[in-house]
């Protein structure tokens, strides 16, 4: 039974059907989640304490940087007790490519929607091209797969490093521990690291050094890695971060020996390097941990993850919807949701029909309607559903208690969910329904990774579900995501090789000529399940005549970025940063930098192209009550 | 008359938002806000100083640093990590002040700075208060937003940060156009990187939602920086990272005193990087001469006929490559979809279609490629041998085929075809040559007698 806030329940043979005598199921007054503090109670207590407390201060952090794209996050902060108590994250940028998309020819979707964000490469132009695929029924042959997976995780391999190092990295670097943690460094210095003997820092405080912005080793060296990981992807999309190669069926890749000779010797060139960023990524938890218990909150949520699998089995995928639940399974990653810790599905078709875009705080008109009130197999779709949802925006002033942000409110069973890279690892180690590999397992509790041998010798390391997700757990599952993501890509190649053995050279499933024949008359609904760097990504589609007529993404960051939900229900940064304690030095206020909340944001890799803003006025709350979240703007 | 008197003086877009938005003359009080937002206690500018900073010895011209403000406008950031990819040279290296006599670059980069909030938009306060340190330069990434619209509204499309810019100097968000129009009139060199900036790109695509624009529409054709610079555009979804820095390096190599003045076109591309099309470095426009055209997707040859239009496109892709000279769109088998001119997106679709005006040279490459090809195959089996096999009618190879010896007629073509290549070889004159033993045979294998004629 995985749902449980939706009155959605299951018939003897698995379908879907809506729970009788409920009128309106989809009402958000008639079916609510499970609410912790709802917004009247916090808004109550803050006044509360903003009457007897002059220490909360009301801060708009705007712009949050290090991270992609516009972002600001808005925080009420109690710098007595040490606590957010209050948390908006704003997406402070809107540029319309789903209306943009709208009324073109479905051969535009790959290139247009490309552009929705260039931070991962081609996971949009890849969503897409899926989403385009179950529309008008083409299966790529096995190689176009093949070089997809390749692509995607040779994507990740750019991915990984430029968190770890540009963005987040620098939080736990010599110069902020010394200038927001002062306490932490003699600690630092005399913390020897337990993983020298990979990474070669001896102690804590040289390996943040080598965290320093733009001239520390690690840094550096985590920028060039981000180059050469792209180099392997143009090699098969010509484009860095939008590709020129994927086609509806397939890619356009001209593959010859030398194309996957050259992905093999730069793909060999990685193996090393994962291990010794595992070692650092789990050395700094350790070190924090040791240093303060609190660092344990920084970031928390519970374990509420969704992923929709990524990378195919190139003989199962078959493009279509009815049988997406078999071949979803198969994929590489496995798509599921984990509520509370618990693995509640891995079936595509059940994280479709859970999903609902809500709008209230956001800068859009409504956007319901009840065009469809099932998915094409006959499962009941809520009205809010990204198949029935349109978007209409609407800019206008910024009010916590209405709408202050540009992003959605994307809910699975109404639940707050979170997406990650790291979902991957979470799910597929859940599941254990992942492809057998030599080098890949999942346990159930952790996944067994195999590092290949390179300069230095074969390992085998285990990322074990953490029994708390917290901004250090986030970090440390991005860098086993990488080396996660590279032995996919080594498995492909190899998978790749086996069918030039073959003499298997097809890598598309139609010609352009075939393309435009194959562009349907009547109307159809897909939708693209794929990756990105930060976890889910959707695109679901709707074309007629030839013709799209409407079309949605979900991206992760809308998932982590979301602002309220009708049920008063924060978003996953929201939350994450509410249960961060600040632990910073608070002896002198003025010190107060917000790091804490800084690290727990930036633990999500927040990507805002695709989707958020933290407010920095001036002001004590006792003074701005009424510019900020305890009141109306 | 008065009519035309009136479209002549009709204010730009920038000078449009300026005067709805009106002048600013405060800024954030950082007295109250503390260390919010600066967790290393420095700008990210001054904690690189000691590794970045030059000396007089160092420095061959006049300036020791120079701003660069990058703002995102409706942008996917793209080409900030198209930036972050370049090599030649790197980003990096440019902070760092790391090559000779080149002014190291401040560079306030959303994704790159240590400082948030109001601390990070300080420098551009001061850029617009006229107290900046140094000169400065601005570029953008993505389409300017028309923020008119969406202000009357009470909103934004695009922000970064908030000032006191309010009524009563209470704080709202402040669009990037805004930042652009307020930061235009004293910068050293406005830089549009990417289609977005430089030509609107897809926000601006038909049917959107935004009235999107490019930076050049934006503050029209009388922009001119302080240095009387128009707006420099270096187009490409992405561009290429390169494109991107070897542009700057060139512009501050003039300043210095030691590079030429850097040439730019009627669009204000650099011409050395945009001055040709696409094709003609293209690694498979010879299969366009000899007529020959994929009709698959992942086909090796030319591609135009599955919807390239890279013999009209301006761009250098296929020569300098994406990163670090590896890939390349045409390279990996990508057809070329106009991404780095003013008409893309629009111009160029549906995709995976062939340009209807590419049926007429086909068509006639085609004619010229089924004579050449022919040709070509000919002369090449001749230089795939040895002049050893030549002689003794052998070819080793064990990879070889069993009908490796030509027919007669090309054996006496090839003849031929040497006859006439070694007509005007000076070393068939007469002159003894005496400094050696005299020929007797020629040298390995058995005499064919015919290696005067070689």
């Amino acid at each position: 039974m995985c749902f449980k806030t939706l009155p959605v329940e299951f018939d003897a043979t698995g379908n879907a059907v809506l729970r009788g005598g409920i009128p309106n199921p989809y009402d958000v007054t008639t079916t609510m989640p499970d609410v912790g503090m709802s917004e009247d109670e916090r808004s109550a207590r803050i006044e509360a304490l903003v009457a007897r407390n002059g220490h909360i201060k009301d801060l708009n952090m705007d712009p949050v940087t290090r991270i992609a794209g516009a972002l600001a996050v808005h925080v009420t902060a109690d710098l007595e007790k040490g606590a957010y108590l209050d948390s908006h994250s704003q997406a402070t940028l809107f540029r319309g490519y789903e209306v943009i998309l709208m009324g073109r020819d479905p051969r535009d979707a790959i290139f247009v929607s490309s552009r929705a964000c260039g931070v991962c490469g081609g996971v949009h132009a890849h969503a897409a091209a899926y989403a385009i695929e179950q529309a008008m029924g083409i299966k790529p042959p096995p190689l176009g797969t093949v070089v997809r997976n390749m692509t995607e995780a040779a994507e990740m391999g750019y991915d990984n490093p430029l968190h770890l190092y540009l963005l987040a990295g620098p939080d736990y670097s010599e110069s902020v521990i010394k200038s927001s943690n002062p306490e932490l460094w003699p600690k630092a210095e005399a913390w020897k690291c337990r993983n020298e003997h990979i990474h070669g820092f001896r102690t804590m405080a040289d390996l943040m050094t080598a965290l320093n912005p733009l001239t520390g080793a690690l840094y550096r060296e985590g920028l060039d890695f981000t180059r050469l990981s792209r180099e392997m992807v143009v090699i098969l999309t010509g484009k860095y971060p939008h590709p020129e190669n994927v086609v509806p069926g397939g890619v356009s890749t001209t593959l010859t020996l030398q194309t996957l000779n050259e992905y093999h010797s730069k793909l060999g060139k990685i193996f090393d390097y994962a291990q010794r960023m595992m070692a650092v990524w789990d050395d700094i938890p350790e070190f924090f941990y040791e240093a303060d218990e609190r660092y344990q909150f920084v970031g928390y949520r519970p374990t509420n993850q969704i992923d929709p699998g990524y990378w195919d089995d190139p003989y199962s995928y078959d493009a279509t919807y009815e049988n997406c639940n078999t071949w979803g399974e198969k994929r590489w990653s496995t798509p599921g949701v984990v509520l509370d810790g618990e693995l509640v599905t891995t079936r595509l078709t059940d994280i479709n029909i859970g999903l609902e875009e809500f709008v209230e705080h956001s800068y859009y008109e409504e956007s319901r309607t009840s065009r469809y009130d099932s998915d094409p197999l006959g499962n009941p779709i809520s009205p809010y559903h990204p198949w029935n949802k349109r978007t209409l925006p609407m800019p206008g002033g910024r009010d916590w208690k209405e709408k202050y942000t540009w992003a959605t409110a994307p809910r699975w069973d109404r639940q707050v969910v979170e997406a990650g890279c790291y979902s991957r690892l979470l799910v597929t180690a859940k599941a254990q329904k992942m492809p057998a590999s030599d080098f890949i397992s999942a346990t159930g509790s952790s996944m067994r990774l195999l590092v290949p041998k390179g300069e230095v010798g074969e390992r085998e390391v285990e990322w074990r579900v953490p029994e708390r997700w917290n901004a250090l757990e986030r970090n440390r599952g991005r860098a086993y995501h990488y080396l996660f993501s590279q032995l996919v890509a080594l498995e492909n190649l190899f998978e790749a090789y086996k069918l030039f053995q073959q003499g298997e050279r097809r890598v598309a499933a139609l010609n352009p000529s075939e393309l435009e024949k194959a562009i349907p008359k009547d109307e159809r609904r897909s939708v693209g399940w794929w990756g990105a760097g930060r976890g889910w990504l959707t695109h679901h589609l709707v074309m007629d005549n030839g013709k799209i007529t409407n079309y949605q993404i979900v991206t992760p960051s809308t998932i982590n970025a979301s602002p309220r939900d009708p049920w008063g229900q924060p978003g996953a940064y929201e939350e994450a940063v509410m249960n961060t304690p600040i632990i910073e030095d608070l002896s002198d206020p003025a010190s107060f930098t917000s790091i804490d909340m800084l690290r727990a944001i930036r633990s999500f890799d927040p990507c805002m192209p695709c989707t958020t803003h933290v407010y920095t006025g001036d002001g004590e709350v006792t003074r701005e009550v009424n510019t900020c979240s305890c009141g109306g703007d | 008359m008065a009519e035309r008197a009136t479209t002549e003086q009709r204010l730009t877009p920038a000078q449009e938002l300026l005067e709805l938005l009106g002048p600013v003359d405060t800024f954030h009080d950082t007295t109250h806000l503390g260390a919010f937002g600066m967790p290393s206690g420095a700008m990210t500018g001054d904690m690189l100083e000691p590794v970045a900073g030059a000396t007089g010895a160092t420095r061959f011209g006049p300036l020791e640093k120079v701003h660069a403000f990058w703002f995102a406008g409706m942008s996917c950031d793209g080409c900030s990590v198209a930036a972050t990819g370049a090599t030649t040279p790197t980003v990096e290296s440019l902070m760092l002040g790391a090559h000779p006599g080149v002014p190291r670059v401040i560079l306030h980069h959303p994704v790159l700075n240590m400082e948030s909030g109001p601390y990070y938009l300080q420098p551009a306060e001061e850029a617009i208060a006229g107290t900046l340190d140094a000169p400065y330069v601005v570029i953008l990434e993505g389409s300017i937003a028309d923020e008119t619209v969406a202000s009357k509204l009470g909103g934004y499309w695009s922000a970064t940060g908030e000032e006191p810019w309010g009524p009563g100097g209470e704080l709202r968000p402040v669009s990037s156009t805004e930042w652009i129009a307020r930061l235009a009139p004293n910068a050293a060199a406005m830089i549009a990187i990417g289609t977005c900036a430089t030509w609107g790109g897809i926000p601006s695509a038909e049917g959107n939602p935004t009235g999107a624009m490019s930076l050049m529409d934006f503050l029209g054709k009388d922009y001119q920086s302080v240095l009387g610079v128009p707006v420099v555009n270096i187009p490409g979804c992405p561009p290429i990272g390169d494109n991107f820095t070897e542009t700057v390096a060139a512009v501050l190599y003039f300043l210095q005193g030691f590079g030429p003045l850097p040439e730019f076109d009627e669009l204000g591309r650099p011409a050395w990087l945009f001055g040709e099309t696409v094709h003609r470095r293209c690694v498979r426009g010879a299969y366009y001469e000899e007529g020959a055209f994929a009709t698959e997707f992942g086909d090796p040859e030319c591609l135009v006929e599955i919807g390239c239009w890279g013999p009209v496109v301006n761009c250098n892709i296929t020569s300098r490559g994406m990163i670090n000279g590896v890939g390349g769109c045409m390279n990996a088998g990508g057809a070329c979809i106009g991404c780095t001119m003013p008409g893309f997106p629009d111009k160029f679709t549906p995709f995976y279609s062939r340009p209807p005006g590419s049926l007429a040279s086909t068509t006639v490459a085609r004619m010229v490629g089924s004579v050449i090809r022919p040709l070509r195959k000919f002369s090449n089996n001749n230089l795939n041998r040895e002049v050893r096999w030549d002689r003794q009618d052998a070819m080793p190879s064990a990879f070889s085929r069993e009908k490796t010896e030509p027919s007669a007629l090309s054996h006496t073509g090839h003849k031929f075809y040497d006859r006439v290549r070694r007509r005007s070889d000076t070393a068939r004159r007469d002159a003894e040559v005496w400094g050696k033993r005299p020929d007797e045979s020629p040298s390995g294998g058995s005499p064919r007698g015919d290696r005067a004629n070689i």
